[in-house]
Order: structure tokens, then C-alpha cells, then sequence
């Protein structure tokens, strides 16, 4: 069994707010001084799917890709450091500033260059953006199943099982070989590396691959190709405003905020 | 002027303890013995008509501790080579004196002080009379005559009496007194030991005073009374009006009895915790000599292939030695906070537990070793870690040292400890997942604090300007992660960095570029993660230029201290209550706002145990007017560790209680309003704490670092 993870790198979430600045005039963010971008947290936890069914299933393999820049040489290594065997970066200036749809045309292009891929794995979303849709979006790509949210991702029937989360309950699916599953966090923590498997994946050298490898057409990916435009990025305000109720008794104040409140249709 | 107004006595720490007093009044004997008249003397081996039997028994007895020696040698030698075991021979030679002779540790329970004192000197002196005639007998050398013969006689009825003492004080205490540690882990050995003891002295007695009765008693009755104690026996058999047949038979019988349990009381050296006579001198030769607050460094660590310790043949030798010394007294987990709070780790079964899969696995390792040649990992089918010491057994530990401090055979628990969860962390990782989150934290973000809305920076708002650290001024002020990320401690930073600029301090912070300095990596076991932001921090240090550094934080100051000189960071390092009780000593500070307050104080064990900083926060305490100290029952070196040490600030504690509370409680119990303390998690787990064991808002007990009292009364009350 061979398993794609698709795992993306992403601004730190728990950038302090007050570390969060963007580029209002380009509609970007600003990445925060200091702070290293994270894998995906969402990604991270596909990763632990997939590595659950290779201990399952002896002679499997996990592969995991990324699109991004070569910062995200990281995010492959934290993988490969938890388990996966090689890993494949898709990093090309071509690539940049795409939407999921790109997104998911180069993953999807990758996948079909490795070749024997059974299933891909992917986060329920990113942890930036939360699209959720390039999990999807590869499956039509590939012309492959897909099941989403899933809790929980065993191999046995027709291929693979699949507990998806509903809005109240659960779901079991069992789909055929090969599929793509987004995994959601319900399904557990992903494991803390041993260090051994640290030192072997510092030792792995990632594949790159840039459009020419994948026989893309650069019209199609990043920027040119995407069909979703960025109107305006920007950070809600929040504020609060105080108004003192005028008056010369108590009463009189009180009267006042009822009256206030009212207007307001609050009472 | 500057001593505090309360502080309780240090544990004591002087040599020599009772021997004066013995050795005196043997001096008196010996001065009484040359001053009196006549030849005295004795007939050696009287009515013992078999002395060979004695060479025999010797002979037995060495043939038996050799073996023993072998047996345990052999199973010591499974583990690692010790490194620097032989360096700093004087100060581990005046180690084995003053804790393998002179019995410091021992003393620090003072009834078994006494008692194992008594006990100790009169085995000491009572081999040498033994010896001594020994000689006389089978030697041409005769000395036991005249003067010395009298003071001998004095001597060694003396320091069986002392022996006596010693051994009615251990049965009181584990017969008669509710005293419960010594009952938790019992063997029969324990009952041998201590009877044996007692009935060896007192047929050593019996036979003294038989033969008084039949050769002194009427024929010299001025050289009797020296044996004074045989000599008082003998006048009580005198009554009996025994023939000189019957007395003949009874010494004859006594002697075999007394030969026989005398040396086979020291076989037991060789098959019970008697051997400790010979283990607890030798393991404090070999205690370390350097902090203990100082984690080992795993050299080469990309080279090894196993981290840590998962298999009783990783630990060193000196590791596997000093199980073969435990005693089993329990001072070390009476004192542990895991096992006071119920949790689920106590490091007397800890050590018993290790010696006790040592003893099993041991010989089939040995062989293995000897025949492959390679370490055999794996020989043996049960985990060390695991199976032998449990996971939750090895995160339940704070390294506060508390056990390493009591232990009076100078065992070191907390180096074991760590090197087990090392192989937890590094080889298995096996982690709680409240301190995976911390180490992950701290790989991704460099600080350990999950989920902070805080910046390096935050606290420096309001301060105007703050001087960035430049290589220009002589102090590089150490905020900490703890100390800028956590709410609770930015008024701590605040307060420091306000007293240090109202000291007129040359000194710079570094802002967003402090990154942490591994010390909570290192505690959990990860090492690896812990020398990488080691190293780092080390160059940045060294591209700045710092020199020395101000920390706020027990555990930064610890970690810059004792371990950044293992990578080469040299550096001068100062807890901030140091540098400001200098400030105020040498009126660079004054504390002119009266603080009316009672304050308690507790000593975090990184800055007082294991750093012995116990006077520098107390004299700035006693500096403060109006500030009253009440001290805790345990404190200074027998201080309890608030809970969070050895990475436990970030998990969740299993057992029956949490230590905070523990500790929470003994505060309040002290009716002070605040209680003081030097460091960050220390006052996190107060916070948390007091209100848990005192749920009621009004009165209630508030925590403070010394720096904010200070603060308040350097620049008045509220004056933030
Ligand atoms: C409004 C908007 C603004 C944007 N601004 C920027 C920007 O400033 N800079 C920028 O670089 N991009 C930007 N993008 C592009 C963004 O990176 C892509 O949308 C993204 O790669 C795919 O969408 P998502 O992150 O929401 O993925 P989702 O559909 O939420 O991701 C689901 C899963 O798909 C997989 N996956 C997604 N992306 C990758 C990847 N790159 N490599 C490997 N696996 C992946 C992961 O498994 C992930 O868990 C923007 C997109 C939008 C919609
Ligand atoms: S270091 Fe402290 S917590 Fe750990 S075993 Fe010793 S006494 Fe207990
Ligand atoms: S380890 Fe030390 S303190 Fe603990 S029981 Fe053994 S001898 Fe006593």
C-alpha cells in the first residue's frame, strides 16, 4: 500500500495576535518576525493515519508531498521525522499565490508522477485558510473517490474504512482502492518522533519537482490559473464604546439606559 | 545588620559528630588506667580450648565475602564505564570521610544519628579489641598488660554499652514507635540484623564477666571494676553461689555461642543491607563533585543508537553499584513530593526495583556479554521501562533532589531518573500529551508556553525606554520564556527590571531574541532537542558578547550555571535576588517604604537545594520594614518542591493528590498573608494552589516573588 500524505506548511496559528500584521495594499500576510511557519496541524494528524496503516500492512509506504516554498523542506522533514519514507517538494515561484483549485491541480499532477499511489491523504482543511476543498478537489482531479472528515481510517473490505464525522453522528464508508480520505482531528494526536527516525529523516534528501517535472502548463497554476480573487484582506476591528447614562437621580439614569436599550431593541 | 531576624539553623554539616564526647571519656579511662598500680593482665584465650576455631570462622568469612564480592562485582560490571570517577581525589576522599565515616547524611535524622553512631563506633572499636586480642594471642607482640590492659578493659566494655544504646534505640523504633517508614519495605533480614546485633553484644558480655567471675572477681578485685559493665554483671551472677564447674561450663558455652553469631553476623554483610558497612563509604567516594543540579551530557549523541537508559546495562556501573547500597530506611521517598501527594513514584521502591531486576537479569546478561562480547540488549524479555519502573513512575519525578539530599548513603536518584525518561522520550516517545504539546512547542516556537497571546516583548510596555542588550554593558538581564509569555509573572519582570535601573544597573535585555535555554527539554528527557537550543543560545551569547547575566528564572539560572559550561558557555550568572540583596547591601537599593506584612517563604529547589541560594531572598526579606518572616516546617534543604519541577509545569499529575496543594497547605498552615518566592513556577503553582486547600476569596493567602515585596518597598506600596 502506498499512501500520499499531502501536508502543507502555514503561518504559526498561534502567532500572537499582536505579531499578526498584513499587507493591506496586496491583500497578504505579512509572515511575523521570528516566528517559524508549522505544518498544518490537520496534516499532521493524516500523517499519523497513514503511518497507522503502514504498521498495519507490512511492505507499505508513505510519501509526503508539499507544495510551497523551500521553508516547507520542514513541514516534509517533521513528517518523514514521524514515519514516512520519502518525501517530495513542489516548490516553483509558478506555484505561488494560487487557490485551491492550483493548489490541488499540482498535488494531483505529483500524485500521478509517483504513480503507484493507493490513497492520499490530506487535513480535513488547512489551518490557515480553511478551504477545505484541495482534498476534494484532487479526488476529481484523479477521477478517485473521496471521503472527507473522516475519525478514524483502517485498510480491510473493498479497500479502505472510513468513519466520517457528520453534524450528529457518524458515518462508516468503505471505499475501493485508490482513494483520497481528509482526515479530521477526532481522529487523535499525531506521534512525537523518536529520535532515531529524527536522525534518519535529517539524513533523507526530499525530491523536488518544479512545473517542468510535472508537464504543467504554467497558465494553469498559481496565480494565473486561479479562478477565486482576493477582494480585500484585512483585520476586524473590535472595539468597544462606553456611553454614561445621563441624569440627576438614580432613577432618572435608569430610565434612561431602559429607554436607551430599548432603541437600541435590545430590550 | 544583615542577619535575617528568623532563619532555623542549616542542617548541620560538621565532622566528627559524637566521637568527641566517647573519645573523651575514653581519654579520662586511659589517664585513671596509667595512674594505678600493679601488673595487670589476662590470660588470652582463657578456657577457650578451641582458638582455631576463630581462624576458621575468619577464614569462612573472608572465603564468603570474596564471593560476595564477585557476585555483585560481577553484576555491576554489565553496566557502561563510568567517566571522571577518578578525578578529584581529595575532595571524594574528604567525601568519604565526611558522609562515609562521619555519617553526616545519616544525622540528618537525629534519633538514627545516635543510634546508628552508637551502633557504628562500638562495631569500629569492638573489631579492634577483637583484633587487638588477637595479636596478643598469636603474635609475638604482648601488650595487653599493665596500665593499657586496664584502659583496654575500660574501653571496650565501654563501646559495648554504646553498642548496647544503639541497638535498644533500633528496637524501640521498630517495635515500639509508630514509625512508619522503616516498615515500608520490611524484610526478615531486618529482624537478623538488629537481634543479632543485640545478642552478640550481650554474650560478648556473659563471657566477660564469666571469666571476671572465675579470675578477677576475688583474686584482683581492683583491676575487675575497669570491665565496669561485665564487671556489674558478674557481681549479679556472683548471687547465684555457681560453682567454679558450672561457671567454667556457662563461659564455654557462651564463647561458641558468641564466636559463632558474632561471625555470622558479619556473613550477613554479604547476603543483606549490612553490606552498606563497606557500599556507603565507597558510594560517596564516588558521589559526584560537580552541582546537583547538573544533568549529564550525552556526548556524540547523533552517534548513539540508543538514548538514555532502557536496559539495566545502559546504566554506568557506579549507577548499578550504588543499588547495592540502598538500605532501604526511606528517608529518600519520606521527603519525595510525588510520594507524599500519592503519586505514583517512590524512589526507595525505585532503587529496589532496579537492584531487584538487576539481581534477575544480571547473570544471563553477564554471560551473554562474555561470550558475544556485545552489550545484550537483548537478553532479557522484560522492559526496564515499562514493565520494571512505569512510565507514570518516571514523569512523577520533580528533580528537586530532595531524595539525592536525604539519602545517607549517597545514592543519586535523579541522574537514574532522567536517563530512563530519556529512552522514554528519545527511543519510545512515550509522552503525556500535555508535555508533548510543551516539547513541541518548544521545537516550533522556541518557548514551552502552548497557546500564549504574549510577545518577548509585551512586558516592556509602560517602562519607557528599556535598553536592548548590546555587548556594551556589563549585565545581560534574562527574562525567560515564563517570565515575558506568562501573564502571572510580567509584574515579576517589571518589578526586577525597575529595581535594576533604579540601582543604577549596566544592563540590556534581549527582547525577541531570547529563545529558551533548553531547560525544560532537558527535564523531560529530551536531551537532543535540549543541546540544540543549547548550542544556539550559546553562539547568540557569545556573538553578543555577554558576560554576565541576571536571571529571573531558578531554572535559567540553574541551566546557564551548571550546564552551559558542558558546551563550552562560560558565563557569570546571578539569580536576581543576588544581584538586588547586593543592591540593598550595598545601598545601590533602599528599601525605605515600610511593607507591613507576614510573609512565609519557600525555596524553590533549583535555587535553594540544589543551588544552596537560601540566604540571598531571606536577607532581602529581613531588609524590608514591616515584613515579618515565618518559616514553613520544611525548608531550606528539606524544603518540598512546589510541583512543577522536571518538566512537571506542564503535565497533568496522577495520584491521589496534587503537590501544590501539598505545599499550598503548608503555606497557609504558617497564618502568613503572602507567601514569598524566586521563582516563576513556583508562583504559578502557588496561584493555582491556595485557592484550591482555601477556597474562600477573603483572607486569603497571596504568592509574590521577592522582587515584587522589594519593588513595593523601594518605590511604595502600589507604586506601579
Ligand atoms: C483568500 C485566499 C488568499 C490566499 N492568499 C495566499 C497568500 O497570501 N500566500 C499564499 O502562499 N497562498 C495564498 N492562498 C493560496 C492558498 O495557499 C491555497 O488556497 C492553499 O494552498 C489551498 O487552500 P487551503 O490552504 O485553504 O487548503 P485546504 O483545501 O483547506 O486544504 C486541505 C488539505 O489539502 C492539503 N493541502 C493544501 N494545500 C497544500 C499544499 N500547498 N501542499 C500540500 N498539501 C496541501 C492539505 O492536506 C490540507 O490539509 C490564498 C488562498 C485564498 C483562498
Ligand atoms: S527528585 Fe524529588 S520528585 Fe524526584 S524522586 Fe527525588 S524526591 Fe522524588
Ligand atoms: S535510596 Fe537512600 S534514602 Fe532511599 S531508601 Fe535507599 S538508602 Fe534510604
Amino acid at each position: 500500500m502506498h499512501i500520499v500524505v499531502c501536508a502543507k506548511q502555514i503561518p504559526d496559528p498561534e502567532t500572537p495576535p499582536s505579531a499578526f500584521k498584513i499587507d493591506a495594499a496586496n491583500n497578504k500576510v505579512i509572515p511575523a518576525q521570528g516566528i517559524a511557519p508549522v505544518l498544518s496541524q490537520f496534516d499532521g494528524i493524516a500523517a499519523e493515519a497513514a503511518l497507522r496503516i503502514k504498521e498495519a500492512n507490512a511492505g507499505s509506504k508513505v510519501t509526503v508531498i508539499s507544495m510551497g516554498a523551500e521553508s516547507a523542506q520542514a513541514a516534509i522533514k517533521q513528517v518523514l521525522a514521524m514515519g514516512a519514507d520519502e518525501g517530495v517538494l513542489l516548490n516553483d515561484p509558478a506555484f505561488e499565490d494560487g487557490d485551491s483549485h492550483t493548489t490541488a491541480t499540482v498535488l494531483a499532477a505529483a500524485i500521478k508522477k509517483l504513480g503507484d499511489v493507493d490513497a492520499v491523504f490530506c487535513g480535513r482543511q488547512a489551518a490557515d485558510w480553511d478551504m477545505g476543498q484541495v482534498g476534494l478537489l484532487i479526488a476529481e482531479d484523479l477521477g478517485w473517490p473521496a471521503a472527507i472528515i473522516a475519525k478514524g481510517v483502517t485498510t480491510g473490505g473493498a479497500g479502505l474504512q472510513v468513519t466520517r464525522v457528520l453534524e450528529n453522528g457518524f458515518e462508516s464508508l468503505e471505499a475501493p482502492l485508490p482513494a483520497v480520505v481528509t482526515v479530521s482531528n477526532e481522529f487523535g494526536e499525531p506521534r512525537y518522533p523518536k529520535l532515531p527516525q529524527i536522525m534518519a529523516a535529517a539524513k533523507k534528501t526530499v525530491t523536488n519537482w518544479k512545473i517542468a517535472d510535472l508537464g504543467l502548463d504554467a497558465g494553469a497554476v498559481g496565480k494565473a490559473g486561479s479562478r477565486l480573487k482576493l477582494e480585500r484582506l484585512f483585520i476586524p476591528e473590535k472595539g468597544g464604546k462606553v456611553e454614561l447614562m445621563e441624569g440627576d437621580t438614580p432613577q432618572a439614569q435608569a430610565a434612561a439606559l431602559v429607554a436607551r436599550l430599548k432603541a437600541e431593541k435590545i430590550l | 545588620m544583615l542577619q535575617p531576624t528568623n532563619v532555623p539553623e542549616r542542617p548541620q554539616r560538621h565532622v566528627g559528630g559524637w566521637w568527641g564526647p566517647a573519645v573523651g571519656v575514653s581519654a579520662l579511662g586511659f589517664y585513671a588506667a596509667v595512674t594505678a598500680e600493679g601488673t595487670p593482665g589476662r590470660e588470652i584465650g582463657f578456657n577457650a580450648d578451641h582458638p582455631w576455631a576463630v581462624y576458621a570462622f575468619m577464614a569462612a568469612l573472608v572465603g564468603l565475602m570474596g564471593y560476595g564480592f564477585v557476585r555483585h562485582a560481577g553484576l555491576w560490571m554489565v553496566g557502561r564505564p563510568t567517566p571522571g570517577l577518578l578525578r578529584e581525589i581529595p575532595h571524594r576522599l574528604r567525601n568519604a570521610a565526611r558522609l562515609g565515616l562521619a555519617q553526616d547524611k545519616v544525622r540528618r535524622d537525629r534519633y538514627a544519628g545516635i543510634m546508628h553512631w552508637c551502633i557504628f563506633s562500638s562495631i569500629v572499636v569492638l573489631t579492634i579489641v577483637t583484633a587487638q586480642v588477637a595479636i596478643e594471642a598469636d603474635f609475638p607482640l604482648k601488650f595487653l598488660h599493665g596500665p593499657y590492659y586496664l584502659f583496654f578493659s575500660f574501653y571496650g566494655d565501654l563501646f559495648g554499652v554504646i553498642g548496647l544504646i544503639g541497638v535498644g534505640m533500633a528496637l524501640y523504633r521498630r517495635y515500639f514507635s509508630d514509625f512508619h517508614r522503616i516498615r515500608w519495605d520490611e524484610r526478615v533480614e531486618d529482624h537478623l540484623i538488629i537481634l543479632g546485633l543485640g545478642l552478640v553484644l550481650l554474650t560478648g558480655f556473659l563471657l566477660e564477666s564469666a571469666r571476671i567471675l572465675v579470675t578477677e572477681l576475688d583474686q584482683h578485685p581492683d583491676w575487675a571494676p575497669w570491665s565496669f559493665a561485665s564487671y556489674a554483671l558478674a557481681l549479679g551472677l556472683d548471687v547465684f553461689d555457681f560453682s567454679e564447674g558450672q561457671i567454667l561450663w556457662l563461659h564455654t558455652w557462651t564463647w561458641w555461642v558468641h564466636i559463632t553469631m558474632a561471625f555470622g553476623w558479619l556473613g550477613l554483610i554479604v547476603f543483606t543491607r549490612l553490606d552498606h558497612l563497606f557500599f556507603a563509604p565507597v558510594n560517596a567516594f564516588f558521589l559526584r563533585t560537580d552541582s546537583p543540579g547538573r544533568l549529564a551530557k550525552i556526548e556524540d549523541i547523533e552517534q548513539q543508537e540508543v538514548f538514555g537508559v532502557g536496559y539495566i546495562q545502559d546504566f554506568t556501573w557506579k549507577q548499578l553499584f550504588e543499588l547495592d547500597a540502598c538500605v532501604r530506611c526511606g528517608r529518600c521517598s519520606e521527603v519525595c513530593p510525588a510520594n507524599i501527594a500519592g503519586q505514583p513514584l517512590s524512589p526507595m521502591h525505585l532503587i529496589q526495583d532496579l537492584k531487584g531486576h538487576l539481581a534477575n537479569v544480571g547473570p544471563a546478561i553477564q554471560r551473554h556479554q562474555h561470550e558475544t562480547g556485545e552489550i545484550g540488549r537483548e537478553v532479557s524479555s522484560v522492559a526496564l521501562v515499562g514493565d520494571v519502573i512505569k512510565d507514570e513512575t518516571l514523569w512523577a519525578c520533580r528533580t528537586c533532589g530532595a531524595c539525592v539530599q536525604e539519602c545517607p548513603v549517597m545514592i543519586e536518584h535523579v541522574p537514574t531518573i532522567v536517563d530512563m525518561r530519556r529512552f522514554l522520550v528519545m527511543n519510545e516517545a512515550r509522552i503525556p500529551a500535555t508535555a508533548q504539546a510543551a516539547l513541541e512547542n518548544l521545537e516550533m516556537r522556541g518557548h514551552p508556553w502552548r497557546g500564549t497571546a504574549l510577545e518577548r516583548t509585551t512586558w516592556m510596555e509602560g517602562l519607557g525606554d528599556v535598553p536592548i542588550f548590546d555587548g556594551s554593558q556589563e549585565y545581560l538581564y534574562w527574562v525567560g520564556c515564563s517570565g515575558s509569555l506568562v501573564e502571572r509573572n510580567l509584574p515579576i519582570t517589571t518589578a526586577v527590571f525597575r529595581l535594576l535601573r533604579e540601582a543604577g544597573t549596566s544592563f540590556g535585555v534581549l527582547g525577541q531574541e531570547e529563545t529558551c535555554n533548553g531547560d525544560p527539554a532537558r527535564r523531560l528527557g529530551n536531551e537532543y532537542l535540549y543541546q540544540i537550543l543549547a548550542q544556539q543560545l550559546i553562539e547568540t551569547f557569545k556573538a553578543k558578547n555577554v558576560q554576565k547575566v541576571i536571571t529571573n528564572c531558578p531554572h535559567c539560572f540553574n541551566t546557564f550555571k551548571n550546564e552551559y559550561p558542558q558546551f563550552d558557555g562560560h558565563f557569570e550568572v546571578l539569580h536576581h535576588t543576588e544581584f538586588l540583596a547586593g543592591a540593598l547591601q550595598n545601598g545601590k537599593l533602599v528599601a525605605k517604604h515600610t511593607v507591613a506584612t507576614n510573609v512565609t517563604y519557600h525555596d524553590s529547589c533549583y535555587l535553594g537545594r540544589l543551588n544552596g541560594v537560601y540566604d540571598a531572598p531571606r536577607q532581602i526579606i529581613s531588609m524590608v520594614h514591616g515584613a515579618n518572616l515565618t518559616e514553613m516546617q520544611r525548608n531550606l534543604s528539606k524544603g518540598l518542591c512546589c510541583g512543577a519541577g522536571g518538566g512537571n509545569m506542564w503535565q497533568e499529575e496522577v495520584g491521589e493528590r496534587r503537590v501544590n496543594h501539598v505545599r499550598a497547605e503548608e503555606a497557609v498552615r504558617t497564618g502568613a498573608e503572602s507567601v514569598i518566592s524566586n521563582c516563576p513556577f513556583c508562583i504559578q503553582m502557588f496561584e493555582d494552589g491556595v485557592p484550591a486547600v482555601h477556597p474562600e476569596e477573603e483572607g486569603r493567602m497571596k504568592p509574590f516573588d521577592v522582587a515584587e515585596l522589594l519593588e513595593q518597598a523601594v518605590f511604595g506600596p502600589g507604586a506601579r
